[in-house]
């Protein structure tokens, strides 16, 4: 919706321009609107998970990777890179281990060393134990992204996850 | 009128198309991996020209004093009548980490044309020792300097690395780059500021 919206305000911003350079201008406003907006790249799209209570089990919570986009895995190859990395705060729901899916190896062209990465959906396996009755677990998913040629600052996305437990 | 906004609707909306495609190129490639999962071999395509309020082609760069590794202050204006590129960069930023071998090449290849090159850290979460395990990782000699709180804004980055300047003998910045890019098409952008 943004694109669009870009693509509507640079037409009707050069409507008042010279024909020529006019693809220029579009694709720089364009840049622009993009430029302008940080967007999270990330987005958990589990909300709610029903388990039993008082019984140690294990959720899947699915996150999924903007198109064109791709984050470190939580085991990444080089040290130097960000991994992911999601964390509850502790409360009612008592969390045990979380395990992460194994990523998907790219190499930038050029480069011999491959980049181990999540990339359009991946699922991460929670173990938890659960009072009975409805609970809001909070946390912070750590993770850093990039495209195919640039990267963006590490970020923190907030997650929060509605636990029913019967 | 009209026909001039029907024209710059479909030039906007090609572009949108281009970079879309171009995005996505990075997924088309397949090769197998360690675990026998898809990978995707990712293509370098620069995000391009900066934004028009963000754009210093043509302009003086930006003044700055920073401090390299070693804790010595680094001015630009040290290299006065030098051609110099100004690297912005970070360690967990693989895109910069392929191109600053390249540049490191460069600075012998065009030496005797007097080419520097500067990397400026972006890091926020490492200190400054991180910074030089990485750039000696790396394999860079070139002085690399840590930020100050105002290099960002003078330099008006975006909120993504690499970006790159190439500044020619007369302190101008003939290119400004976004993203990273094949090692030919950086070369070209040298041999404007260096020849």
């Amino acid at each position: 919706m943004r694109q669009r919206l870009g693509i509507v305000f640079g037409a009707v911003v050069l409507a008042a321009m010279p024909i020529a350079g006019s693809v220029t201008r579009a694709q720089d406003i364009q840049m622009q609107d993009a430029a302008a907006v940080k967007k999270q790249h990330l987005v958990m799209l589990t909300d709610g998970v029903d388990v039993k209570a008082g019984i140690e089990q294990t959720v899947e919570l699915r996150f999924r990777v903007d198109p064109g986009y791709h984050i470190n895995s939580h085991k990444p190859m080089d040290d130097l890179l960000i991994p992911t990395t999601l964390k509850f705060v502790p409360g009612m729901v008592k969390v045990g281990g979380t395990e992460y899916p194994q990523g998907s190896v790219i190499k930038l062209t050029g480069s011999g060393e491959g980049l181990d990465v999540y990339q359009g959906e991946f699922k991460v396996r929670m173990t938890l134990v659960a009072p009975r009755g409805f609970s809001t677990m909070t946390g912070t998913v750590r993770y850093q992204a990039c495209d195919s040629a640039s990267c963006f600052p590490p970020r923190t996305l907030a997650v929060k996850l509605a636990v029913t437990a019967k | 009128m009209v026909l001039v906004v029907v024209l710059m609707v479909v030039a906007g909306v090609i572009n949108h198309r281009k970079r879309q495609a171009a995005m996505q190129q990075s997924q088309v490639e397949l090769l197998k991996t360690k675990n026998g999962s898809d990978a995707a071999s990712s293509t370098l395509a620069s995000l391009g020209a900066p934004a028009p309020d963000a754009d210093l082609r043509g302009k003086t760069a930006p003044a700055f004093t920073l401090v390299d590794l070693a804790g010595k202050k680094v001015s630009l204006a040290d290299f006065k009548g030098k051609p110099v590129v100004i690297d912005f960069w970070a360690t967990y930023c693989a895109p910069c980490k392929l191109e600053m071998p390249w540049f490191e090449e460069f600075t012998a290849k065009y030496k005797d044309k007097g080419l520097v090159v500067l990397g400026v850290d972006q890091d926020d979460v490492v200190g400054k020792d991180a910074v030089a395990a990485a750039a000696k990782r790396i394999g860079v000699t070139y002085p690399i300097l840590m930020p100050d709180k105002t290099i960002s804004s003078t330099y008006k980055l975006g909120d993504y690395l690499p970006q790159t300047f190439f500044v020619d003998k007369n302190g101008t910045v003939v290119e400004e780059v976004i993203g990273g890019r094949p090692k030919d098409e950086i070369e070209a952008d040298v041999k404007k500021i260096a020849e």
